[in-house]
């Protein structure tokens, strides 16, 4: 190893191109490092659009490393003789042996040394065929051991994601997002619909269809995601990483070959994926189902020809979807930059909904001097969804409950400005999709700031300090409006109008900091300790006021008879040591051992630290003196052990009290849930094994097996009431989750005129509830055992759907069984890309989930309206109509539908143009058409398999209430390089 | 490549090291706060808690009064046969509590866990207040009798009215304590206990140091301070001593609480109610002639009722006659008229008719009538001219409760005290007529 030289006596001017290895395409980000280098590469540039580089060697010779995501790494040694126009081929590298994977919070390393399946999704894989609206519904079905699950497909987001099942009942159920270091909320801010819709009558949690804020990330800044899904991985984030841990990393600049300009421009369209059609009426069933009253509207409706399809009505717009994005990157050797700024603005399928959202990016790294260097990345966003007005209500205002109950001959235009009143139903639906608003509305900010130093180097041991931190903050406002000119708010119903207005800020901080020590010993053999602290801080402040009465059509919350205020205000903080070792054996063991110590503010205890343990083993058979098998390059056994935690909700420890007033004197009355001040995080130990193959770079196969428990679940015991409370927090569950995964890899075909390149994968899990303190219970989010509903069991998978089975018992009570689950039997995803002549790019992506059961109550709510489109079909041949069938089934198995499917999400076709069309200024040009989830094969009975009535919260993903239709999306893409 | 040189400036790297590690141990070993950032905690308030803490306890208990009313007067009102809930929201009102068929009355129904839970939770937040009153280092041990009385009146007034749900299935007295609640008490073992809660705070109210460092609701108007308090409080005990049948206690009682013969009936303390920021709307209240969800008063109401008597207008006609599940009404419940009406704790009414009670059973004859006449003649109803056997003047008293406290949930137990449930009217061949709620299943 050598250190840098500060003075240099000698220049080589090194240039040249790269291209793959096969098809001689160039590629450009191709890193290309000086090896001398120990520390972080002061030397090093990336090529630029057409695969060119440039490099001044101090010195008259050096090796260079060059490498690319997807692709092995090349070494090459540098003299006079070949320094100038060199060509350097790749080799494509299916297995990626040579990406660098996370394994600390401040180490990484080749993933042919990994112990543990980390998940990695290229930008290529991400937006390189098609453009989802957000970076959630970009990682859908493409994170292997992971359930995805968007909640409805209302503009500006909104989805769940499980990572190797279930983990917990009551707490954070959802990953923690790592962006450039920075740790970024994901919370979904309540906008108080519930006010209007009563959607909580039941005691249910919130259904108003809120996105989480994941959703703010501009997808098409990302260089890669890597996804650590279970303890064994994410063990180093501690008492936040039982749901698993999202690192992202954000495009970066290059060092010489100017500056490149890239713009694009898309252009698409959106539709409902699938509309379920409405019931053709006839005067005997109008008499059948309305009484004979309703006939005389029908025969009128009829002769004037006023049937209309509401429900096309509503959903059945054509939306328009724009995107646009400038970016830059470029620098010199001690300075690189990326600059990126994205403009878009999709409308919704239903009119007045609509997502917008600008975006600029700013990541620049200085070489301050030989050793020190700085990172900064600066991310603002201005986020802007009206999400229409959906899901679960009891007072029949949102668009599907309302168009359940509405007939086609009812008459709903407006005449002039005035709608007519719904007698069918309390909501004229037209007349809410003109006048109601639903908006999130964010601004919100991310920085972050990165410093390496090189504290000592010497001939076996270099010494670095790694600091980094940075914030993420945001300001959301949410505005519902619901004019008193409304049929359910005038009149006596409602409240005379609402006006719901939210303000939210949070902050969530972090930082750290680290020693890093390599140790070079033996002929190749690599020790490296790095010891750390952590401090996090989160602050949300949440404001929401509720005004009723409005005085005319003013929306501002003082114009108004009666207004109630809700604040909602958390603070934790968690602060912790980490210690690890990493042993390199030459390549052929590597052994990892660490443990975080984590304290916050969440647990009982503030002041106690709870230890997360890590072990993992790595061995590398192909590596070893006796293998002489040279067409299997990398046979890899691995094992893994690690801890993760869950921290308890804000509330889980205080007992609180709420206001209760009386005369206007100030009252404080205990709350009916009772804290519990020795409240732990849930931990989670997993086990994970593991086998890795690949084949002469063509061929990869992955083949994992876990076995993840969780315990200290944290739960809601019952208690007597005369104690004066109903629930208390208490961890007192164990819940196992098992699976397998499994990852295929393979270029069948390569060469200039065609390239196939193909990735297969396939994945299960299966979850058992070990031991509850509790009995068995209905989570939160459930319609009770006449309509199904998730009940915990033990000894029962976690996501089991029970209610009744339609039978009675010998005392006469129903019976209540097993209905079905909503865990997938097993999920598939196939990647394929094909390249023709080098400038033709086909690319698709299926998902195939088999098995996994939804609760549809969409169904359920046209049955009992009267409107279902089969209503009067006989499937069954008994005579009586399919509709009155499903009404007067006792059992609720008919609402537990199977949610298979088989999905083309995206599917890609670009073609560049080829070098000699380029002129001075273009340098680069590609269009493309691309297709975003247009094709479902499904049996499921409603708008869309994936689908979400309760959100994020805890487990209880695939019950459908009348969800906002999902899209599917057509595109052209213009893209060119300057 | 083997490393040759070293590099000046190394200290100053270490120095720099040394210093953001030194600030990064620092900051994850710092002490954080631990308060709840949105509402007082338990565990603050127990700990040193402020008289206008202390204050907040008073009105957050007094304001849990209110809760689930509604739900409690439906239970025992209908049971009682003084009027029809009817729903479309939930059918039980005209089933289960009703007895129809073969329904029974069931531990988890919302019709006993609604009342129950509220009023335990009451319960709570009063024991609360005793211990931080006494774990207070900011009032005074008179101003911390005048919380402790406060605190055992409601208490014992809580626990009467799960009592009065119960009945020989007791509840549970000893709750001082969540985690080691003490076993459900029979009937007359429990009426002692509340009757001991009572007069435990009674000891407190007269001594003439004990001061009362909160204010009440408006529905307090002259029981605020603790020689007004006391008279609530003994109101209490009186209807506590009718219960118990301890009928020479009577007097004594009513001596020291508000009863006055020829005083304002209404008078009383009350729960008041009011549309202001966290507070309670009156949830017995609902619009006359309304559709949907209605209170209907029992029919007998109006057929057993005298010419003359102003009362009937608590239960005026409507201008439909509804009907469900083979039960109609045409009058509806209108003991209030609107959604910020106060709902009566114990009033002097009330306390004429424990006189007239406490008289029949001690043999006053004359007293009784002249009792039963001061309610008779302020409803407009001639004097009683029936006859003077204790029976006769049983049946009168039981009448006039029944007018008098119409819609305020005594009618049932009046009836179940004097062993008279056969006397109530069944709608539905059916029908039965319960003597007490279950246990909740949860307890």
């Amino acid at each position: 190893m050598s250190a840098f030289p500060a003075a240099s006596f000698a220049q080589l001017q090194v240039t040249g191109v790269v291209m793959d290895g096969s098809t001689g395409e160039r590629i450009p980000g191709v890193s290309v490092l000086m090896v001398q280098d120990p520390t972080i590469g002061i030397l090093g540039v990336a090529t630029d659009i057409d695969g060119h580089f440039t490099l001044e060697l101090p010195g008259g010779t050096g090796r260079l490393r060059f490498s690319y995501f997807g692709y092995k790494d090349l070494l090459v040694i540098v003299a006079d003789s070949n320094a100038t126009d060199m060509n350097v081929r790749l080799e494509v590298d299916v297995a990626r042996l040579d990406e660098m994977v996370v394994t600390g919070i401040v180490t990484n390393v080749r993933r042919r040394n990994l112990a543990n399946s980390v998940a990695t999704i290229s930008a290529k894989e991400l937006m390189g065929t098609t453009s989802p609206q957000t970076f959630d519904g970009a990682l859908s079905g493409k994170v292997i051991g992971a359930t995805i699950t968007s909640n409805s497909g209302a503009p500006g987001g909104g989805i769940a994601v499980k990572m190797r099942g279930v983990t917990t009942f009551y707490g954070n159920s959802q990953p923690l997002y790592v962006v450039d270091g920075v740790f970024m909320d994901n919370s979904a801010i309540v906008p108080g619909l519930n006010a209007v819709t009563d959607a909580q009558a039941g005691g249910n949690p919130v259904q108003d269809n809120m996105s989480n804020r994941i959703a703010d990330l501009d997808p098409a800044d990302i260089e890669s995601v890597e996804v650590l899904k279970g303890a064994t991985a994410a063990a180093i984030y501690g008492s936040r990483a039982a749901a698993g841990v999202v690192v992202i990393t954000t495009k970066k600049g290059m060092g010489t070959g100017g500056t490149q300009v890239h713009v694009s421009q898309d252009i698409g369209f959106a539709r409902a994926q699938r509309l379920l059609g409405v019931r053709e009426w006839n005067a005997q069933r109008v008499e059948d189902t309305y009484g004979t009253s309703a006939v005389s509207l029908f025969n009128e409706a009829q002769a004037a020809g006023r049937i209309t399809d509401y429900e096309k009505e509503v959903y059945g717009e054509t939306a328009l979807l724009l995107g646009t994005r400038v970016s830059a990157r470029g620098g010199n050797e001690r300075t690189q930059f990326y600059l990126g700024g994205g403009r878009l603005n999709e409308d919704g399928i239903v009119k007045h909904t609509g997502y917008k959202r600008y975006d600029v990016r700013a990541n620049v790294r200085h070489q301050v001097n030989e050793r020190v260097s700085l990172g900064f990345t600066s991310y603002f966003v201005n986020s802007d969804a009206d999400r229409g007005l959906t899901n679960n209500d009891n007072t029949g205002v949102t668009y599907g409950i309302s168009l359940a109950f509405t007939p086609s001959f009812i008459q709903l235009q407006p005449d002039g400005g005035n709608y007519p009143n719904n007698p069918f139903a309390s909501s004229n639906v037209l007349q809410t999709r003109e006048l109601v608003k639903n908006n999130e509305l964010t601004y919100r900010t991310m920085n972050g700031l990165t410093l390496k130093a090189l504290l000592q180097n010497s001939e076996r041991s270099t010494t670095r300090l790694v600091g980094r931190g940075g914030f993420d903050f945001y300001s959301l406002r949410t505005r519902a409006y619901f004019p008193n000119a409304l049929q359910f708010q005038s009149n006596g119903a409602g409240t005379n109008g609402a006006s719901i207005q939210g303000r939210a800020s949070n902050l969530s901080m972090n930082m750290y900091g680290a020693l890093v020590n390599e140790y070079t010993f033996g002929a190749n053999n690599l020790l490296t300790s790095s010891l750390g602290a952590t401090y996090e801080l989160g602050k949300l402040d949440h404001m929401r006021v509720t005004a009723t009465q409005l005085i005319g059509t003013q929306t501002n919350v003082d114009q108004a008879g009666a207004t109630s205020v809700t604040q909602d205000r958390q603070d934790f903080r968690n602060s912790g040591f980490l210690v690890q070792e990493e042993l390199d054996l030459g390549g052929r063991y590597v052994i990892n051992a660490g443990v975080r110590l984590d304290r916050s503010t969440l647990a009982g205890d503030i002041t106690r630290y709870f230890a997360y343990p890590k072990a993992s083993l790595a061995w590398n058979i192909a590596r070893m003196p006796f293998w002489n098998n040279g067409a299997i390059e990398g046979l890899k056994l691995r094992a893994a052990y690690g801890q993760s935690g869950n921290l308890p909700p804000y509330y889980a420890k205080y007992t609180l009290f709420s206001s209760a007033n009386t005369s206007g004197l100030p009252g404080s009355l205990i709350d009916v849930t009772r804290g519990n001040a020795d409240i732990v995080p849930e931990r989670q130990t997993e086990l994970e094994g593991g086998i890795d193959l690949s084949y002469k770079g063509r061929f990869t196969a992955e083949v994992t097996v876990y076995n993840k428990v969780c315990y200290d679940l944290l739960l809601l015991a019952r208690m007597p009431p005369s104690s004066g409370f109903t629930f208390e927090y208490v961890n007192g569950g164990e819940l196992a989750n098992r699976g397998v995964e499994i990852g295929l890899g393979a270029i069948p075909v390569t060469g200039e005129q065609l390239r196939w390149e193909t990735k297969v994968a396939w994945w299960t899990n299966t979850s058992e509830v070990r031991k509850l303190s509790t009995p068995a219970f209905t989570p939160n989010g459930s319609f009770g055992n006449s309509l199904g509903t998730f009940f915990v069991e033990e000894g029962r998978s976690a996501t089991q759907i029970v209610g009744v089975t339609g039978n009675v018992l010998e005392d006469g009570t129903p019976e209540i069984g097993v209905l079905g689950d909503a865990m997938p039997d097993f999920q598939m995803s196939f990647w394929n890309e094909v390249t023709i002549r080098r400038n033709l790019a086909l690319r698709v992506f299926v998902h195939w989930k088999q098995g996994g059961d939804n609760i549809n109550l969409t169904e359920f709510l046209t049955d009992l309206g009267g409107t279902s489109p089969d209503f009067d079909e006989d499937a069954n041949g008994n005579g009586v109509a399919d509709g009155i069938d499903r009404l007067s089934d006792a059992g609720a198995q008919h609402f537990v539908q199977d949610a298979s499917y088989v999905r083309v999400r995206e599917l890609g076709l670009y073609y560049t143009f080829p070098d000699k069309a380029r002129g001075k200024v273009l340098k680069g040009m590609r269009v493309g058409v691309s297709l975003n989830n247009c094709f479902t094969f499904t049996k499921y009975k409603s708008y869309d398999p994936e689908v979400s009535n309760f959100g994020i919260n805890g487990i209880n993903t695939g019950v459908e209430v009348a969800p906002y239709p999902s899209s599917k999306r057509a595109f052209l893409h213009i893209a060119v390089d300057l | 490549m083997k490393r040759t040189r070293s590099i000046a400036g190394r200290g100053a790297y270490w120095g720099i090291a040394v210093i953001v590690i030194t600030l990064l141990f620092a900051t994850a070993c710092k002490k954080y706060d631990d308060t709840n950032l949105n509402s007082p905690s338990l565990s603050g308030l127990l700990e040193n808690a402020t008289v206008a803490e202390l204050n907040n306890l008073v009105t957050g208990t007094e304001a849990q009064l209110r809760a689930n009313m509604g739900f409690y007067i439906d239970a025992v009102g209908i049971v009682g046969r003084e009027h029809y809930r009817f729903s479309n929201s939930d059918p039980r009102y005209l089933t289960d509590l009703l007895g129809a068929g073969s329904t029974v009355l069931d531990p988890n129904g919302f019709y006993i866990t609604n009342p129950w839970e509220a009023r335990y939770r009451c319960i709570r937040n009063a024991y609360i207040l005793i211990g931080s009153a006494d774990n207070s280092a900011f009032v005074t041990q008179a101003e911390r009798r005048g919380y402790h009385a406060f605190a055992r009146t409601l208490i014992a007034y809580q626990l009467l009215l799960n009592l009065n749900l119960t009945d020989a299935n007791g509840v549970r007295i000893d709750v001082a304590d969540p985690d080691a609640l003490g076993p459900l008490v029979p009937r007359a073992q429990a009426l002692a206990a509340i009757m001991d809660l009572l007069d435990d705070a009674r000891n407190d109210l007269v001594d003439p140091s004990t001061e009362f460092a909160f204010p009440l609701s408006a529905g307090f108007a002259g029981f605020d301070d603790p020689a007004g308090f006391l008279r609530f409080n003994r109101a209490l005990a009186a209807r506590v001593a009718v219960y118990r049948e301890q009928w020479s206690a009577v007097p004594d009682l009513l001596a020291a609480s508000f009863m006055d013969l020829n005083g304002d009936l209404h008078n009383g303390a009350y729960m008041s109610y009011s549309a202001l920021t966290s507070d309670q709307l009156n949830d017995l209240f609902y619009p006359p002639n309304a559709s949907g969800e209605v209170r209907l008063a029992h029919p007998s109401y109006a057929m057993d009722i005298e010419a003359g008597d102003d009362r009937i207008n608590k239960a005026p006609l409507r201008n439909d006659t509804l009907t469900q599940a083979d039960l109609s009404s045409d009058r509806d419940v209108a003991v209030y008229t609107s959604n910020i009406d106060p709902v009566p704790i114990i009033t002097n009414e009330e306390l004429v008719l424990i006189k007239a009670e406490a008289d029949i059973q001690l043999m006053n004859t004359g007293d009784a009538i002249s009792a039963l006449d001061a309610i008779r003649t302020a409803h407009g109803v001639s004097p009683y001219a029936g006859g003077t056997t204790e029976q006769e003047l049983l049946d009168e008293l039981l009448k006039q409760r029944r007018y008098s406290l119409f819609f305020q949930g005594h009618r049932w137990i009046d009836l179940r005290r004097c062993g008279r449930l056969g006397e109530l009217p069944i709608d539905r061949p059916d029908d039965n007529v319960w003597v007490r709620f279950p246990i909740p299943f949860a307890e």
